[in-house]
């Protein structure tokens, strides 16, 4: 009986101490954007998010254009970051975990691809193509000397 | 007997030594200069209560010591601290733009809310200069009530306002009286994080390759030399859903890390360069000295002295959303 009670109570302690994100669990990321060029960000105060949009040349260049639909060859990245108030500085915000990364590509002919992954990794809502592709299209790139 | 009498003595002689070198010591004594209180801070009288009672004996033209703080060797340290303290933030010399003096509450408020100010120092010796929560509370209210005043606008004339350096238009490398040099480079350079703030701005924040390896490592104390970052700011445009975009370029903040060059700045380089013209910030090579760091050194410590740090998240789930 004693034995058993040392077990089953050597059982409760060790499983207690695991904990599912421990500090040593948590790290700081920095997305590697590739040959894709910063194109611009953006804030959704709604959902608490902050994205920024990346792309090449001829995303870009649609961009610029302000084209309904992107270039031939096109290929744009959009990163979406949950913000937080920045816990070093009341009256910030700072980046806070990945949401989603969503992929715009046109191949050669100019047919249009959309690719969405999120944390869940969940098809049930898969955002609208269509939808997302006016989405992307509104974007600017930046201006700045 | 005459042992005692010969020992009774030498402790005479002892004290009197040191009553002689503490006396001594007052004819060194450097006192502070006499300041005029030039413009007052104005703000609601519970708000100025508060810093009067707590902030004005280092950071006013008119402190209101204690004896024992006018006695040296006490004196020389507190007579440094003021000195220092007045040149970051002078409470009887407050000559600064709504814009301004809302960023010197949010900076009052970040200082408090953190403890880091009054120093613990200070009030070991003035207890009653400790700032309550609900002290904080009223420097807290006051201060987010700012937010809404103000607009972008203000910015923007703050920074034409400082367009002041003309032969910058025409020279090719734009460089901070400090020695940082403006590079177009950061615009292929990784963005380590987004941010806003209180003035309406969207911020990018780039880091070259040490930088970034810095950040994925929390290479923090020190940051390695070489590793610079970048902050794109902007004004926020807001769309019609709410979203918000940036909008007009407002400037470009760099930190340059070189330990030796840039020692009494914990080893950054600080710069700012404004508007269309990329106008450089600062008038003196130690400009850095007597505004960013105070705040960085403070607030940010725990990063390095850079706030725009993203924070720490799950890399494995990270991971399995990349694949």
């Amino acid at each position: 009986m004693k034995k058993l009670l040392f077990v089953l109570t050597s059982i409760c302690v060790l499983t207690s101490c695991k904990t599912e994100n421990t500090e040593t669990d948590l790290h700081r990321v920095v997305f590697d954007s590739g040959d894709l060029e910063f194109i611009s960000s953006s804030v959704n105060p709604k959902n608490e998010t902050s994205s920024i949009l990346y792309g090449n040349k001829e995303a870009i260049l649609s961009l610029s254009n302000q084209n309904v639909q992107p270039i031939k060859g096109s290929k744009f990245k959009l990163v979406t970051w949950k913000y937080h108030e920045n816990p070093q500085y009341i009256g910030g915000t700072i980046t806070g975990e990945f949401v989603s990364i969503e992929t715009l590509t046109t191949d050669k002919t100019g047919n249009v691809f959309y690719q969405f992954t999120d944390d869940s990794k969940s098809d049930n809502n898969p955002p609208d193509k269509e939808e997302r592709v006016r989405y992307f299209m509104s974007y600017l790139p930046v201006e700045r000397p | 007997m005459k042992a005692i009498k010969k020992k009774n003595t030498r402790v005479l002689i002892a004290l009197l030594t040191v009553l002689g070198v503490f006396v001594g010591l007052q004819f060194l004594n450097d006192p502070l200069e006499e300041k005029t209180i030039v413009n007052k801070i104005e703000a609601p009288r519970e708000v100025v209560s508060i810093l009067e009672n707590s902030c004005f004996n280092c950071h006013s033209n008119r402190p209101n010591l204690s004896w024992f703080d006018q006695i040296a060797p006490i004196s020389w340290v507190v007579n440094k601290d003021i000195r220092r303290a007045r040149e970051v933030l002078n409470f009887s010399e407050w000559n600064y733009s709504d814009v301004d003096h809302q960023g010197k509450m949010y900076a009052i408020l970040n200082m408090v809310q953190s403890r880091k100010m009054p120093l613990d120092k200070y009030t070991l010796l003035h207890p009653s200069a400790k700032v309550t929560p609900e002290q904080i509370e009223i420097i807290r209210k006051y201060t987010l009530s700012l937010t809404d005043k103000q607009t972008a606008v203000d910015q923007e004339n703050k920074i034409h306002r400082d367009l002041n350096l003309p032969e910058n238009k025409t020279s090719k490398v734009i460089v901070s009286p400090n020695g940082v040099k403006y590079t177009d480079d950061f615009k292929q350079w990784n963005a380590i994080s987004t941010s806003t703030f209180f003035d309406r701005s969207i911020r990018v924040i780039y880091g070259n390759d040490i930088a970034v390896k810095a950040v994925e490592n929390d290479d923090f104390h020190p940051w390695p030399d070489g590793s610079i970052v970048v902050k794109s700011v902007w004004k926020q445009k807001e769309l019609a859903d709410g979203e918000i975009r940036p909008g007009e370029f407002i400037n470009a903040q760099f930190m340059v890390k070189d330990s030796k060059k840039y020692a009494d700045t914990e080893g950054w380089g600080f710069a700012k360069f404004s508007g269309k013209e990329l106008v450089p910030t600062g008038k003196t090579a130690s400009f850095a000295k007597e505004s960013c760091i105070a705040c960085h050194r403070q607030l940010a410590e725990k990063t390095g002295y850079l706030f725009d740090v993203p924070m720490k998240i799950n890399k494995e789930r990270l991971i399995q959303l990349l694949k």
